[in-house]
């Protein structure tokens, strides 16, 4: 933490043989490695990746799936003094040229010496990875055949150096760089453990979040390296085809703490048959924490009713605010509150027509319920402001302005966006909130972004492969993401005019067109598609799609789209 | 078309709720869009129950289960039988 200059440090001070990471495959397939093991495969990464002239200060992309070998990888890099980013490797979904192209942007503006593969990763895909002559693919060492210490050059990592690049949405040239020094790592890191009480003798990590994801990175791989604890990890796409695996490696290993998105505190007991839960035990979880969604209370209350009768103490389900601007957190839940974070109800009226939060007793006709994302970490400061920039008192919404002393250095090579992004040293995070009691309550986001089971997604993505379909009239199509109670978190819905009245008589090819080509670009699934005749589509004065005032036209025509802010209570 | 795919034809037009579509065995599923990945679980757990086999987690990928032919063929691969 602060006492160590830099991660690498903290990694060497770790105990030799305790166990670091359990990759989870299945029930009868799982690999281990102690803190030891992991430093010896990251060093022989580290020397892979210097034999390719990989020096400090150069930056890696590792485009791997979730494995040992994709942190070791990372953790190799670091010990060169060298800057990796984790991208998102290939799906099967997504056409190789569109991968393609995304990849070419992000590692273009990183100048990457070096994109690091497995051998996973798909032949068809291999020749979309070769960018340019200066950017070497390379396939990722064995490290499990490497028996013997690899000796590394001496090499001096001061704190403020660049420890790594976190990218935090979008697909193409929108997709932004968080560059994070070690210092600011350290610190967050020292905050939350500070928060969360952590100890390295007596925890450990649950995760299936993806490594490109600051939670899945931060919380998942560099706190537990950090604080020298052990971390189970399975693969997103095994864990969302089999929720039920978390329960059983929960139960296997004992594990005391997860970061998972909204959704999943529905996901699970909804797809884990009922039959099966009493096969499970949770009793060891001290803090499930909601976080990278807002923060549902039926969400965690589902979860919590489902899973008290397996060992699920009250109390243990908490809520934290996080971004990869600020390296992570920025709010954490009392984690001595023996009822988990608050939930305060407020007049529903009030709230909408002035945005403004009356408290209220919870029986009150149209009562609005939100659910705190906790209390500040320490040296953080946070401020709610009007669309003006004008500081707000307590009880008013407005948007978030984040200070804190391991806030990012800015993003990767870009000073334009930086310079938009901040305000005489605060970060504009574009999302809604307000403050009560100490507590934040994040409601939602001013800015344009769509969080789909905890994955921010840009609108302009979609937009720009919908319109380019030839029966849409160019720039004639707004994303957003409308919240789904089923589902817990928000579902893709796309609105779009058609060129010719005419084309509306048969709207289904259409419709499976588009589908195709955004599950093609991108690799998500629209969940509803509105074609709209011409001219339907609200324009703001640039010519442009107005992506709010179309929204509310389509929720006027479409009231069946229920979009609370909040929960309301059923009168 | 065996009747257990059909009966898995039947489950997975009600579960993605569009009308005029028309889905038959080899029809893409994922990579089309019609599903997505939170769905593939329902998918799984009813292919379970078709097959009266259990699928390990770990050995099924969503392009196993794109269309309901290669569905049963990854049952027949890699699931085990229920006692």
């Amino acid at each position: 933490m602060a006492r160590f200059r830099n991660l690498i440090d903290a990694l060497a001070d770790a105990p030799g043989d305790r166990p670091f990471i359990t990759a989870w495959i299945d029930e009868d397939e799982r690999e281990t490695v102690t803190f030891a093991e992991f430093r010896r495969h990251a060093r022989a990464q580290a020397k892979a990746l210097s034999d390719r002239n990989l020096n400090a200060g150069d930056r890696v992309v590792i485009l791997m799936s979730q494995s040992i070998p994709a942190m070791a990888t990372f953790a190799g890099a670091m010990m060169l003094g060298a800057v990796p980013a984790f991208l998102a490797p290939p799906n099967f979904k997504v056409e190789a040229s569109k991968y393609r192209a995304g990849l070419a942007g992000v590692t273009a503006n990183l100048k990457a010496k070096v994109v690091v593969i497995d051998d996973e990763f798909p032949e068809d895909m291999m020749e979309h990875v070769y960018l340019s002559e200066e950017a070497q693919v390379i396939r990722a060492i064995d490290g499990k055949s490497v028996s013997a210490d690899v000796e590394l050059p001496e090499l001096e990592i001061r704190p403020e150096n660049l420890a790594f690049i976190q990218h935090s949405a979008g697909t193409t040239g929108l997709q932004k760089g968080v560059a994070l020094t070690h210092a600011a790592v350290l610190t967050q890191v020292e905050h939350l453990a500070h928060a969360l009480k952590i100890d390295g003798t007596k925890d450990s990590v649950y995760s299936w979040l993806p490594l490109y994801h600051d939670m899945g990175l931060i919380a998942c791989f560099i706190l537990p390296m950090i604080c020298h604890l052990r971390v189970v990890i399975q693969s997103p796409l095994d864990w969302v085809m089999h929720p039920e695996t978390m329960l059983q490696i929960m139960t296997e290993y004992k594990c005391t703490l997860a970061w998972l998105p909204n959704f999943a505190f529905q996901f699970v007991p909804r797809r884990t048959p009922p039959n099966r839960w009493q096969q499970h035990d949770l009793s060891s979880a001290r803090a499930l924490i909601n976080c990278s969604e807002p923060v549902r209370s039926s969400s965690i209350l589902e979860f919590e009713n489902a899973f008290s009768t397996i060992g699920l103490k009250s109390g243990a389900l908490h809520s934290s605010y996080a971004m990869a601007e600020n390296v992570f957190a920025v709010t954490q839940s009392d984690i001595n509150s023996k009822s988990g974070p608050p939930r305060i109800w407020v007049d529903g009226q009030r709230f909408r027509s002035m945005h403004s939060v009356a408290p209220v007793a919870e029986s009150t006709p149209g009562a609005v319920s939100f659910t705190s994302s906790g209390r500040l970490l320490p040296n953080t400061e946070i401020r709610i402001v009007s669309d003006s920039g004008a500081p707000l008192a307590h009880g008013l919404v407005g948007e978030i302005l984040v200070k804190s002393d391991c806030l990012f250095t800015g993003y990767y090579n870009r000073p334009d966006i930086t310079g938009k992004a901040m305000v005489e040293g605060w970060y504009q995070t574009g999302d809604l909130g307000f403050t009560l009691a100490e507590e934040l309550y994040v409601i939602g986001r001013k800015k344009d972004l769509l969080i789909v089971g905890g994955e921010n997604l840009y609108p302009q993505d979609i937009e720009e492969i919908v319109a380019n379909h030839p029966a849409i009239h160019d720039g004639r199509a707004v994303a957003m993401g409308i919240y789904n109670p089923n589902l817990g978190t928000e579902d893709i819905v796309v609105v779009a005019e058609v060129e010719r009245m005419e084309l509306l008589a048969d709207t289904v090819e259409i419709e499976t067109e588009i589908r195709n080509l955004v599950v093609l670009g991108i690799g998500v699934s629209v969940r509803t598609i509105f074609l709209k005749p011409p001219k339907w589509i609200v324009k703001s004065t640039a010519g442009k799609a107005a992506r709010s005032i179309t929204r509310e036209k389509l929720f006027r025509e479409h009231p069946e789209l229920n979009d609370e802010a909040g929960e309301t209570k059923h009168e | 078309m065996t009747a257990e795919e059909q009966q898995m034809i039947e489950h997975i037009v009600r579960l993605i709720r569009k009308t005029g579509i028309s889905i038959d065995e080899n029809t893409p599923l994922v990579s089309s869009g019609l599903i997505d990945s939170m769905a593939l679980v329902d998918l799984l757990l009813k292919l379970e129950d078709l097959t009266n086999r259990r699928i390990p987690a770990g050995k099924v990928q969503p392009k196993d289960m794109n269309t309901v032919a290669l569905m049963f063929a990854t049952a027949l691969r890699v699931g085990k039988v229920r006692k």
